[in-house]
């Protein structure tokens, strides 16, 4: 009998319950949304950040003093120490392995630059530097699987007018500064000098870089590394990495910990304990974490985070009331079969029961609804915002079924109490 | 005109028969308009705020030497008249910082043996609000201070407040050592002093390597201001440090965007809410309707009370909500962003009149008692 009555109290209005019905669908689907909104949106963001280059530096622990200018080093080839390059695959076997998303490794050569012009015109060589780095370069992984990184992930603010250089060809591209000033165009060849040392290089690009490059030339590192002759080694290290923003606790020296809290700690992706992580697996090296980046990422993170939570809480909000006020105004209406009911013997509890029931009904159904339209709703704003769609969460779900439930409930109690006192006599007579 | 007269005592009487509904409803587009007020402003400071909050990254703004002759560190120097020239176009919200750069030979008391550093000399013009961490001090006055990275500290072996030598071919300064916060960058290695000691050491009055500018705005803003510094300032080349712009630009747009998104559809789940409450009371005025059109009220003239109700209730429920709402977010700015929200006062009046607009729309079922024939009702039917 009870589920007859609830059953027909459906088919017989299915158009007042359809309204009430998309109110709380339409509600829910936009709470959906903004969770599932921000829920993801600490992740992309994360990697929009890191369009702000590399986050972590790695140099030699026991190092002369770096003479670096506006991230250009002017030692001298031979004073300071190296880094071997072939260690650099280890990076990709620390349990954060999935948050690095490039590095780079960085040497820096003096050189005297002869154009194919000033040649002709026996013209005195240029003075510049020579960056050797990673264009884009295979990585030996030790799981044997194909990555490769470089200076095209970590400074993604590099534009290259023509094309990158191929690692392992004699090319390079040259600043754009550069290249006014010795009137140098893609295909030219250049005749670097360092020292006793000489090679030829094509220009395949023309590198604008907003730095100290744009007066330099950009070679593979191995170039770089002849003309050192320091083969196979690397000054400076520039990784980037997904981390999350620094706390109180991530600031917290890791020597010191006990060991559920060093736990805890290399459990979490911080800038300090990736930087923590490398220098565990790259012997004599110092990481340090590039504060300016890493801060200021850090402190923009928590805030936009906290906005969107807040923008979040302010729709469940909305839709709350507005699920709330149309559930109440479900049971307002039907006051008069309330009172037929109590005046035919029903007691209040059970016709509590029996309307509490119907919304229950009603708010999981729309609640379905409303998740699967919101799921389309956050997909649309992640595509757009984004590019990327946030993943659809069982948690959002299960949240949103328990909050429709919630809200009709709450929305119906207080109409549902009143209707509790309703003497059956005088409704019935249509007072 | 005794017309417009019964209008209002009619709509006087509609107010005072359903004090207890009428009060939810106010509650119902009170709530809407503080919840529309509070976001609109929120959206519209948390913008401002962000480019603020971008600061935290330092220098945006590079003003460089345009004809390096060489690449050569501390050779291609700028004038200082172009120091005074970019001053003078500071906008209100910015800070400059003037470095020259030199490699000096550095020793201590305790050191044995001179090192090679990098010492940047540093001037700051406006109000330095670049505070990512340590907003460098700046070394003041005759008070010869100087600021020395963690690598450079380690490597002299530097105790706090330790007298440094610095020598470049045979001129020396002196000055008090302060070890600075790790930074993880060039700057660990560096030596900060003042500008004229650099310009002393150097033997270059007058000279600055670089000016770097941090200065706050929308990615629109920074592009034109770039471009107006750039026309100023001919001598020198002015760009954008692109690390920064390029991220800071492409971060804005998604935040913005998302703002937005979300914003909308709050106010249109609130509008969704207050709708829901006002068709409620319409489906009640049936009676109403049905009396005042046999006792001969034109639709129109009985459709009309009825809106004016409603738009009166959303003037009531708006000037209300809407000033709870800015309150609100004043508070909201204070907990996410730490600074109170500044409240817009266009916010206001386009919260109310969102109001308004709301509840007359929501109006709109209304309509369909126009159609109902007084009779019907007065049978009871429908």
């Amino acid at each position: 009998m009870f589920l007859r009555l609830v059953a027909d109290s459906f088919g017989r209005r299915p158009r007042r319950k359809l309204l009430t019905g998309a109110a709380l669908a339409l509600g829910m689907a936009v709470v959906t949304a903004a969770f599932s909104v921000s829920l993801d949106v600490g992740d992309r963001l994360a990697h929009e950040f890191r369009a702000l280059g590399a986050n972590l530096l790695i140099t030699p622990q026991a190092d002369s003093l770096p003479l670096e200018i506006g991230g250009v080093d002017y030692r001298p080839v031979n004073s300071g120490s190296y880094l071997p390059e072939q260690d650099l695959g280890k990076i990709k076997t620390i349990f954060w392995r999935n948050n690095i998303v490039g590095f780079a490794p960085v040497m820096e050569v003096p050189a005297e630059v002869l154009t194919d012009v000033s040649t002709a015109l026996q013209a005195a060589p240029v003075k510049t530097t020579l960056v050797g780095t990673w264009g884009h370069h295979p990585v030996a992984l030790p799981d044997a699987r194909n990555y490769s990184t470089g200076m095209d992930q970590t400074n993604s603010w590099w534009h290259v007018d023509g094309r990158w250089f191929q690692d392992d060809a004699p090319e390079a591209i040259v600043g754009k500064s550069f290249a006014v000033r010795t009137n140098v165009k893609p295909g030219d060849t250049l005749h670097i000098n360092s020292a006793d040392r000489s090679i030829a290089l094509t220009v395949t690009g023309i590198l604008s870089a907003a730095g100290p490059e744009d007066d330099a030339i950009v070679a593979p590192l191995q170039i770089a590394q002849q003309l050192a002759d320091k083969p196979g080694q690397y000054r400076r290290l520039y990784v980037s990495a997904l981390t999350k923003p620094e706390d109180d606790f991530a600031r917290r020296n890791p020597t010191t910990m006990n060991a559920a809290d060093l736990e805890r700690w290399s459990c979490s992706p911080y800038a300090s304990s990736i930087a923590y992580q490398i220098k565990q697996v790259l012997p004599g090296v110092d990481a340090h974490v590039i504060r300016r980046v890493a801060e200021g990422e850090g402190s923009i993170l928590t805030r936009v985070r906290s906005l969107l939570w807040l923008a979040s809480f302010a729709a469940l909000l909305a839709a709350a009331l507005a699920v709330g006020a149309s559930s109440a105004a479900a049971v307002i209406e039907r006051r008069s079969e309330i009172g037929l009911m109590k005046a035919i013997g029903a007691g209040s509890g059970t016709i509590g029961f029996l309307l509490a029931a119907e919304q229950l009904l009603l708010a999981f159904v729309g609640g379905g609804v409303g998740y699967a339209l919101g799921i389309i709703l956050a997909r649309v704003l992640g595509e757009k915002i984004f590019g990327v769609a946030p993943e659809p969460s069982i948690l959002v779900f299960i949240i949103i079924l328990a909050l429709a439930a919630c809200v009709t409930l709450l929305g119906s109690a207080i109409p549902l109490h009143r209707a509790s006192r309703y003497e059956p006599a005088p409704i019935l007579r249509g007072e | 005109m005794p017309d417009r007269k019964m209008f209002w005592r009619i709509v006087r009487r509609l107010f005072a028969a359903q004090r207890g509904r009428l009060l939810v409803i106010l509650l119902a587009l009170g709530a809407s308009a503080a919840l529309t007020a509070a976001l609109l402003n929120l959206q519209v400071d948390a913008r401002d705020r962000l480019t603020k909050e971008f600061r935290v990254f330092g220098a945006n703004i590079i003003v460089a030497p345009r004809d390096a002759k060489s690449s050569v560190a501390g050779v291609a120097t700028l004038d200082e008249s172009v120091v005074q020239k970019v001053r003078q176009s500071l906008p209100p919200r910015a800070s400059a910082d003037s470095y020259l750069y030199l490699v000096a030979s550095v020793s201590s008391a305790n050191s044995t043996e001179a090192v090679n550093a990098v010492i940047a000399g540093k001037r700051t013009e406006g109000i330095n609000r670049s505070s990512w961490r340590s907003a460098i001090v700046t070394p003041r006055g005759n008070k010869n201070l100087c600021l020395v990275g963690v690598k450079a500290a380690e490597q002299l072996h530097l105790q706090p407040t330790d007298q440094l030598t610095l020598k470049n071919d045979k001129r020396e300064e002196t000055c008090l050592s302060e070890i600075d916060d790790p930074h993880g960058d060039a700057q660990d290695s560096q030596i900060v002093v003042n500008l004229d000691a650099a310009q002393r050491l150097a033997s270059l009055p007058g000279e600055v390597s670089l000016i770097q500018l941090s200065v706050a705005g929308t990615p629109r803003q920074i592009r034109d201001y770039i471009a107006m510094l750039a026309q100023n300032i001919p001598a020198a080349d002015v760009h954008g440090l692109r690390q920064f712009t390029d991220a800071e630009a492409k971060i804005y747009t998604r935040v913005s965007g998302l703002l937005t998104a979300t914003t909308m559809l709050v106010l249109a789940l609130t509008g969704l809410c207050v709708m829901a409450a006002m068709t409620n009371v319409a489906m009640e005025r049936k009676n109403d309707v049905g009396l005042m059109r046999a006792i001969g009220g034109a639709t129109r003239r009985v459709l009309r009370l009825f809106l004016a109700e409603a738009a009166l209730l959303g003037l009531a429920g708006g000037i209300v909500g809407a000033a709870a709402g800015l309150l609100l977010s004043i508070w909201l700015g204070k907990t996410v962003f730490g600074v109170a929200a500044r409240p817009r006062l266009i916010v206001y009046p386009v919260s109310v009149a969102l109001t308004i607009l709301v509840a007359i729309v929501s109006s709109y079922p209304l309509r369909r008692l126009a159609n109902i024939s007084p009779a019907s009702v007065f049978r009871g039917e429908a």
